[in-house]
């Protein structure tokens, strides 16, 4: 079935089980749905724009209340939406780094915590992970005194990952954050995979500012998210226009230069707002969510010779895992070679695992009902066994 | 009504989702499904008889 010329439906949700690491938090819940359905017109929240003309000032659709909401779930003081979570750590980046500026992220950071530190000219410094794939308050210190020796200054802002995506691991921003503060550093809390998912209080946690993905971890389309700031960063990074024309002398009144004036004006805005009722509902139920993947890495780890790479017992849904003596070791012989495992999933009604991947791969089991998830642990018990693999009682 | 129906074969798909890959669907679900393929019938029904008439 098409939805356009050459544009199969996408059907993989409804068809499939789908532990794709970064598509779980995504997926819309029904109201949002129903809200694109609605509001897929360009510029669709537009209709009744008043002046200051801009779109967190519009209270139908109620826009502005849900921006007064959202400041208020993450305990922030000021919240913007962004076309992605990339877009958030754009804004603060172009706010606060200059040319030749050190800013610290972290040696799990997002690639694009970099291109927004590129795109402003500043120096990228890492604190390094410790041998658990952990960022740790101390190593935090240590580099901000390494950067001080190298560039005779502090580091002008901090990117902190809550939980990173390349272990899922759960790192102490609040910890991480005091020692940044007493260095006079801002701290970017990078809530991508929290914020949505589970419950996040900005000021608790000592952030400047919270980022969060709103196709990541938001029930919402893509791309959407939010970025909220503590009073005295929002007056910085939300300032407004102050440009003027010379022939014409326009001005532009409250519009923001860093969100480029109105940021999500249709479906994504619409869709993010629907799911949010249901999205603060189940940030208070991610223990549920931990159960499910306990159960699915029980299963896992009773395949001989799989380990998880992630932090074990697990804080979250996303988790790595090594199955270079289990699953791989049958990829070596067969006729399909790597492609039996994903292969093999699918042919039970699972997909998300990298095509060909048996040595070391991510899942995230984030949303999936519990008959789901113990369909998942039986699949991957079931797939072990067919291949002759061992299993541990 | 065009809305209306088109949001009752969204909750349709949410039930589809949600029991992926088999569909295999439970009392509770089965109830849910049918009361909302009858208000599916309906809607579509009024919808005909509007745009028809």
């Amino acid at each position: 079935m098409r939805c356009g010329t050459g544009i199969e439906a996408r059907q993989v949700n409804e068809l499939y089980i789908n532990i794709d690491p970064i598509q779980a938090g995504g997926r819309l819940t029904a109201d949002a749905m129903k809200a694109v359905i609605a509001y897929g017109d360009g510029y669709s929240v537009c209709d009744n724009c008043r002046k200051p003309n801009r779109l967190d000032y519009i209270s139908k659709p109620p826009i502005a209340g849900f921006h007064r909401d959202v400041a208020d779930w993450l305990n922030m003081d000021a919240v913007r939406v962004v076309p992605g979570a990339r877009r958030g750590f754009q804004a603060v980046a172009n706010t606060y780094v200059r040319k030749g500026d050190p800013v610290l992220l972290t040696s799990l950071s997002h690639y694009t915590e970099f291109l927004a530190i590129e795109g402003s000219g500043g120096i990228v410094r890492e604190i390094p992970q410790d041998t658990a794939h952990k960022i740790t308050a101390d190593a935090t210190a240590t580099k901000i005194e390494e950067v001080k020796r190298e560039f005779g200054r502090e580091p002008v802002l901090a990117f902190i990952d809550h939980v990173d995506y390349q272990y899922g691991n759960m790192h102490d921003v609040k910890a991480i954050a005091k020692v940044a503060h007493h260095y006079d550093i801002p701290v970017l809390y990078n809530g991508a995979y929290t914020v949505g998912i589970l419950p996040v209080d900005g000021k608790d946690l000592g952030a400047d500012f919270v980022v969060g993905s709103g196709h990541k971890s938001m029930a919402a389309p893509a791309p959407s998210g939010v970025l909220a700031a503590t009073k005295e960063r929002a007056a910085e990074v939300f300032r407004t226009t102050a440009i003027e024309g010379d022939v014409t002398k326009r001005r532009f009144g409250i519009k923001e230069p860093e969100m480029m004036g109105c940021t999500l004006m249709g479906a994504t805005l619409v869709g993010m707002m629907a799911s949010f009722p249901l999205v603060k509902e189940r940030v208070k139920h991610f223990d549920r969510e931990l159960e499910n993947n306990r159960m699915v890495l029980k299963a896992l780890l009773s395949v001989s010779g799989t380990k998880v790479l992630s932090e074990y017992p697990r804080n979250h849904t996303l988790t790595r895992v090594d199955t270079i003596a289990s699953f791989d070791t049958v990829a070596e012989s067969h006729k399909k070679r790597g492609f039996y495992f994903s292969g093999a999933l699918e042919e039970k009604g699972i997909v998300g695992v990298i095509p060909g991947a048996t040595k070391v791969w991510k899942f995230n089991t984030y949303g999936a009902t519990t008959q789901q998830a113990s369909f998942l642990a039986d699949a991957f018990i079931t797939i072990a066994r067919e291949n002759g693999l061992p299993l541990t009682p | 009504m065009t809305f209306q129906a088109l949001y009752t074969l969204t909750d349709i798909r949410i039930i589809l989702r949600e029991t992926a890959p088999h569909h295999v669907l439970d009392e509770t679900r089965r109830a849910q499904a049918q009361r909302l393929l009858e208000n599916l019938e309906r809607q579509v029904a009024s919808l005909k008889q509007e745009m028809l008439k």
